[in-house]
């Protein structure tokens, strides 16, 4: 068998491993334009911060090891185009032909151009080039003043990076809240207190409208009208499967559609990773949940089956873990559906906070605040209602919820609303 | 010759004495001032409609087959002990970012005072030596057991914290 995988981050890392898992022969041929080992992108802002070397970024080792260990035919070049009717991968080289092919081609992170921002002052965070580069820009000493465009998980990392750098920091969104996709706004209002405390200048309901030069100082003019300065700014908006190479030969959407083994519309082409759009198991539609776990486990089912085996990955719900300024923030499922409220400790208080949302006999969304502790335990929960189980605890994780904090009036008033 | 091996509590046997949670800070020189034991020991009473349940449990690192926490970790600190198959960790490179505790449907990681995660890691180098993990060792009822995966079947199902949970653990991602 020849097996052919378009990129090479953790998807496709994990796709190799289970193909060599089942078939220790076939010729496995890896493509990738970056020359670099798959890395974690949620690593970047660790390794500017200085809490992990720059080999730390590669979770798997070096390039050439992970070749070595796998059995891996190593192609440094960029994918043109793949045909899924031939399963022919082309590049400038020319084109190669494979019995499978996995897409694992990931995502980028996009922005906007900004009228006057300078190609050097513009900063994305998602690549280790791009680490490298807010890294080096940084240590140079010269950046007083910063603006982080994205109240997101990444951008609240990026600012506590410029925060340790000490440099003066505007964070700003045209979202009303920080983490909108994810937090409540009650939950929100309570973080964006904790972070304007330290001294981060928070704007919410403006981005930047363009730069300006200010009396020699660069200058961000904000939409609402604003001035803010900003000797370099942080675009952490968002990003977009890279599904280039596929357009025109699979089904897209806002990414690659795959089914529960990770297949695509056409025979023979699988898709996993930040690339590929499977199941939100709390709505039942398809959704790019990119996270690293998720792309782990649809690169391990896609590499079974690409081996002849019989892997199911049946989706995921929304999920994050962020822990940022000496905090932990957690959020689970959909944070835009209403219905009844349970909630321990106060926003305002230390320890731990929980606030849950019930609707339909399932815990629809859920934010913590500070305990990891009862957060795994919290989300096995709400899977198992979205799989149709009954709701309640076994015994084990009663136990160690409630030695996490969690009171006991709050897991049988969660267990009676989530009965049927 | 590798082998895959699992700590198991029979559930029926445990008297909740905590000398599991003694054995194993002292084997892993824990300061529980600083960092939670790796043993969780309850003796918990429950009312439930007319009647009373009682559970008595030992809970650490179930060393799951298919680990939710090695597929969490962004840096990829957690692994299974190729000799043993018990999930053992190095952190030097883990950022403290709560990813596997996330994971865990035990609720079981910890973070030390550094930050980085701690758990339980069967004590693969007692075994590796043909020693039973600390805990095992001292438990005065036979409760908690170093089970092979691959051999018959030593604690009855209907009694084995590991069967108990096998279908929770399948939905956990």
């Amino acid at each position: 068998m020849r097996y052919g995988i378009v990129g090479f981050g953790t998807a496709g890392y994990h796709a190799a491993q289970a193909i060599r898992e089942q078939d220790k022969a076939g010729e496995v041929h890896v493509y990738g334009d970056t020359g670099l080992a798959p890395y974690n992108p949620m690593l970047t802002t660790y390794y500017i911060f200085g809490k992990l070397p720059r080999s730390g970024l590669f979770p798997f080792g070096p390039l050439e090891e992970v070749a070595d260990r796998l059995g891996l035919t190593l192609h440094h070049e960029r994918v043109q185009k793949v045909r899924a009717q031939d399963l022919a991968v082309e590049t400038e080289r020319g084109v190669q032909r494979y019995d499978k092919i996995l897409i694992a081609t990931g995502a980028t992170a996009f922005a906007p151009p900004v009228k006057g921002l300078s190609p050097q002052d513009a900063h994305l965070m998602r690549t280790v080039d791009d680490a490298q580069r807010l890294k080096d820009r940084l240590d140079r000493g010269d950046v007083r003043s910063a603006v982080v465009v994205g109240a997101s998980m990444a951008g609240i990392k990026v600012v506590e990076v410029l925060e340790k750098y000490g440099v003066r920091v505007c964070l700003a969104d045209l979202a009303p809240h920080i983490f909108p996709l994810a937090a409540y706004p009650e939950v929100s209002a309570a973080i964006e207190k904790r972070v304007a405390k330290r001294g981060i200048d928070l704007r919410f309901g403006a981005t930047i409208d363009h730069m300006e030069l200010w009396n020699g100082q660069k200058t961000a003019v904000m939409t609402d009208g604003s001035v803010v300065p900003a000797d370099l700014v942080s675009l952490c908006i968002g990003t977009r499967a890279a599904t280039q190479v596929v357009q025109g030969e699979v089904d897209i959407d806002r990414g690659i559609l795959v089914n529960e083994r990770m297949e695509t519309s056409a025979p023979g082409v699988y898709a996993a990773g930040d690339c590929a759009q499977g199941v939100n198991l709390e709505s039942g539609e398809k959704q790019i949940i990119g996270l690293w776990a998720n792309a782990n486990r649809q690169g391990a089912a896609a590499g079974a089956n690409m081996a002849g085996g019989e892997a199911r990955f049946e989706g995921n719900i929304l999920h994050n873990i962020t822990h940022f300024m000496d905090m932990d923030f957690i959020g689970f499922g959909d944070n835009r559906i209403q219905g009844e409220l349970l909630e321990q400790g106060a926003l305002d208080g230390d320890g731990l906070y929980v606030r849950a949302v019930i609707s339909g006999g399932r815990v629809a969304g859920a934010n913590i605040l500070d305990s990891y502790r009862i957060s795994g335990i919290l989300k096995n929960y709400m899977l198992r209602l979205f799989a149709g189980e009954g709701g309640s605890l076994p015994d084990y994780q009663r136990a160690m919820l409630l030695q996490a904090g969690l009171r006991a009036e709050f897991i049988d008033r969660m267990e009676v609303m989530t009965r049927g | 010759m590798s082998k895959r091996y699992a700590i198991d509590l029979d559930v029926s046997k445990c008297v909740s004495c905590g000398a599991c949670a003694v054995a194993c800070m002292d084997q892993n020189d824990l300061n529980v001032k600083q960092t939670r034991p790796f043993r969780n020991v309850f003796d918990m009473e429950r009312q439930e409609g007319e009647g009373t349940t009682y559970s008595h449990l030992s809970l650490a690192c179930m060393h799951c087959v298919d680990a939710p926490c090695i597929v969490g970790c962004p840096s990829a600190c957690i692994q299974k002990d190729p000799e043993t198959n018990l999930t053992v960790f190095d952190t030097t490179n883990c950022i403290g970012c709560h990813s596997c505790a996330m994971a865990c449907p035990y609720g079981v990681p910890g973070f030390g005072p550094d930050g980085k995660m701690v758990k339980c890691d069967g004590c693969y180098v007692r075994v590796h030596h043909g020693l039973k993990p600390a805990c095992v060792k001292a438990c005065p009822t036979g409760a908690l057991r170093l089970i092979d995966l691959d051999g018959p079947e030593e604690i009855a199902p209907e009694n084995s914290l590991r069967h108990r949970s096998m279908e929770m653990l399948s939905k956990q991602v």
